[in-house]
């Protein structure tokens, strides 16, 4: 234990001589969540559409006019400039320019057909190129369709569905967002913080000196990492901090039990970074991989943008492998929904294997290099 | 001529390491590929426990329609009601659905089931989606059933998606991942290049040498641009090759719109080298403008959705004009007129940005 406490001390020097660096890694973290936490929404609000209504009769006007009401929807005059052209040609050059994402062509036998109780369609062109809007638009024309339908019939009397949203009753995506703004951002600062601290002294020689010390390699190795846990802390609280009174994301569960899985989670990315850090045999190399293994796979497998149920189980299997995954249902689930212990006690453990095991493949590479200077 | 020289040097520098061969060209590719097929938001699956407190058949073939939507997954059904937020909690599913009869036995009309959707709102997106589609489902059933019952409700709507009729999200996000990838490896290696020689001490080596400061700079800027190049070339066969992603616009606009950028990237990774004092600070801010300008591309999230405040950052981003430009050639087959806006910011950053970090250099050097 004492031995172990050497390398903290000296580690904390490291740190604190360049004051510059800690301030970088406390300031940056949180201009993130506060530019990411306000920018970052998946809110599809504006639905600029174009209405080619052939029909012109009193029905098809009722059903723009549904449009035009409809929030999310802002109708947009046929462009003239573009003068020549049928209608269609001309939105259709509107959708391509991507000034409005559809265009819907109301026929002109729509009114005839309808009150005559004969089949009729209404198409509406979507702009597909960003799947996940024309996703939504084409959800919420549905919604509108039967909507309109459901009025002319006088259908609402049948139908009672009610829906309630828990945890999240304005169902705004900053909800959603920040809390998971809050992991990524947790995991790659800790992952990058040790990454480079075996690194370091290779590169400057410096390790030799602790080679030879009568060390153990373990003790090496968490004597390096431990003085950063503060650190990260730290930084988890700050940004936990902003996320809580500079977005008002509520914290409903409790904090001791969000401050342990933080701690667990924040382990699990140093010891990450310390490995790649022991066996990366420059800075540069070792800041590239962790780059690499952080900043994607937290982003995109974690479940922060892309929901996992989504996936396939064999991809799915990879973002298992990601830590930010697990720490994402955590912190979700504590800070949202009020989560108790109980309920993440299996990601917890995951969390806290994998640094085990992170810790181990360090401290055995380390010894390695060790035997191999001699 | 003599820069030659030094970009032979640099590039045996990068090339001296094994792992560096690997980490710049391989696990790119393989990121790709792991992520490109990751990356979708279409949604599926939405884990979904019903309670049937109804003894109807509506009910039934309701649940029945739910069950073959390949948007729900049906995890349980069961028959009592419970502690809904205790479920929720439990995270096994996201949504619950409760059917019960309606309470009105006055009325004469055939009575459908109620129907309640509570809903775990934190994924706001999926919530939405999912409360959506389910009232479809509902609403379709109750116009199927009326109109057997000769009601008919002859309202369609035909929705027609263009250029890219499958909604696959790989055809937008496969491109954007390569960009991505770009935007990571080639700003790091650069930004940490200047700085390098100066934390090891070399750059006083160079600065003796016969190179006159701007030739130094080039000398660091060029090979990574060709690495970038190369890159890319192999980024992008590998989207279209792997993933079958139609290319319906002209290679030869994609080409230069991807050289503008890749100089746009690299001369903020200059700025950021002459800015850091030591690696750790260059790893820390070029790791911060990445992520910038990753989430602020539009890639994830509508730009449209970026606040006023922020919407400078969005503008100051190479990214999100390669992103533009990219899904406007690949999906919509678009020509330079369509985009050739963009390729002009793209170059304007690049020459104010290129010019604000050589005059930096220059005080740089002279530290």
């Amino acid at each position: 234990m004492k031995r172990i406490r050497a390398v903290v001390v000296k580690e904390f020097f490291h740190i604190i001589r360049d004051p510059k660096s800690l301030l970088i890694i406390l300031v940056l973290p949180l201009l993130m969540i506060y530019i990411f936490g306000s920018a970052l929404s998946f809110d599809v609000k504006k639905i600029e559409t174009v209405v080619i209504d052939y029909a012109s009769s009193k029905l098809s006007k009722d059903l723009v006019k549904v449009f035009a009401n409809n929030p999310y929807y802002v109708l947009i005059p046929l462009d003239t400039a573009g003068g020549k052209g049928s209608a269609v040609a001309r939105a259709e050059e509107m959708l391509r320019r991507g000034s409005i994402k559809q265009y819907l062509i109301i026929p002109g036998d729509f009114s005839v057909n309808l009150r005559k109780d004969r089949p009729t369609e209404v198409a509406a062109i979507i702009d597909g190129s960003d799947s996940n809007i024309a996703n939504v638009v084409y959800q919420y024309n549905e919604m509108v369709f039967l909507d309109f339908l459901s009025r002319k019939q006088n259908l609402e009397e049948f139908l009672k569905i009610s829906t309630k949203m828990y945890f999240n009753p304005e169902v705004k995506s900053s909800t959603f967002i920040i809390p998971g703004l809050v992991a990524v951002i947790m995991i790659m600062v800790s992952a990058l913080l040790t990454s480079l601290s075996v690194a370091r002294e290779k590169e400057s020689g410096s390790i030799a000196l602790l080679f030879i010390s009568p060390l153990r390699s373990h003790e090496i190795i968490v004597g390096k990492t431990a003085p950063y846990v503060v650190v990260a802390l730290l930084e988890g609280a700050i940004i936990m901090l902003v996320a809580r009174f500079g977005f008002g994301i509520p914290i409903r569960g409790n904090l001791l039990i969000l401050l342990l899985f933080s701690l667990v989670y924040i382990v699990s990315g140093l010891s990450l970074g310390i490995t790649i850090s022991t066996v990366a045999s420059t800075q540069k190399l070792a800041m590239l991989a962790t780059l690499l293994i952080t900043l994607l796979p937290s982003i995109l497998l974690s479940g922060f943008i892309f929901p996992l149920d989504s996936l396939d189980t064999v991809l799915r299997s990879f973002s298992y492998l990601v830590p930010a995954t697990y720490f994402l249902m955590i912190i979700r689930g504590v800070v949202l929904k009020g989560a108790a212990l109980r309920h993440f006690i299996p990601e917890g453990l995951i969390l806290l294997g994998f640094s085990l095991l992170l810790i181990n493949v360090a401290s055995i590479k380390f010894s390695r290099k060790r035997q191999a200077s001699r | 001529m003599r820069i030659l020289y030094l970009l032979r040097k640099e590039l045996i520098e990068i090339f001296r390491q094994r792992e560096m061969l690997f980490i710049i060209f391989i696990a790119p590719v393989l990121q790709t590929i792991i992520l490109g097929y990751v990356v979708t938001t279409d949604i599926r699956n939405v884990p979904v426990q019903i309670v049937n407190l109804s003894k109807s058949i509506d009910a039934y073939r309701i649940i029945n329609r739910v069950e073959s939507s390949s948007l729900f997954n049906v995890k349980k059904i069961t028959r009592n009601p419970e502690d809904y937020v205790e479920v929720f909690k439990r995270g096994m599913v996201s949504s619950i659905i409760i059917l019960r009869d309606g309470y009105d036995g006055e009325r004469k009309v055939h009575q459908y089931p109620e129907i309640q959707i509570l809903m775990d709102g934190i994924d706001s997106n999926v919530a939405l989606i999912a409360a959506g589609y389910f009232n479809g489902i509902t609403k379709k059933y109750i116009i199927d059933d009326v109109s057997r019952r000769g009601m008919p409700l002859p309202l369609e709507s035909c929705a027609l998606i263009r250029f890219n009729p499958n909604l696959k999200s790989i055809n937008y996000m496969g491109p954007g991942i390569v960009a991505l990838l770009l935007t990571i490896i080639s700003m790091f290696l650069t930004s940490i290049g200047l700085v390098r020689e100066k934390e090891q001490q070399t750059m006083d080596t160079l600065l003796i040498s016969r190179l006159t400061p701007i030739e130094i700079y080039i000398g660091k800027a060029l090979p990574m641009a060709l690495l970038g190049l190369i890159e890319m070339g192999i980024g992008i066969a590998v989207v279209i090759l792997v993933f079958g992603i139609p290319l319906r616009g002209n290679l030869l606009y994609l080409l230069i719109a991807a050289v503008i950028f890749l100089f746009a990237i690299l001369s903020y990774a200059l700025l950021i080298s002459t800015f850091s004092s030591s690696q750790q600070q260059a790893l820390f801010f070029g790791w911060f403008s990445m992520v910038t300008f990753l989430l602020l591309s539009g890639l994830f999230t509508p730009v449209e959705n970026i606040p006023p405040a922020f919407r400078w950052l969005a503008d100051i981003n190479p990214l999100r004009y390669l992103i533009q430009i990219i899904r406007e050639i690949f999906l919509k087959g678009n020509g330079i007129a369509y985009f050739g806006r963009e390729l002009a910011i793209m170059g304007i950053i690049t020459v104010l940005v290129l010019s604000f970090s050589l005059l930096n250099f220059k005080r740089f050097i002279s530290k």
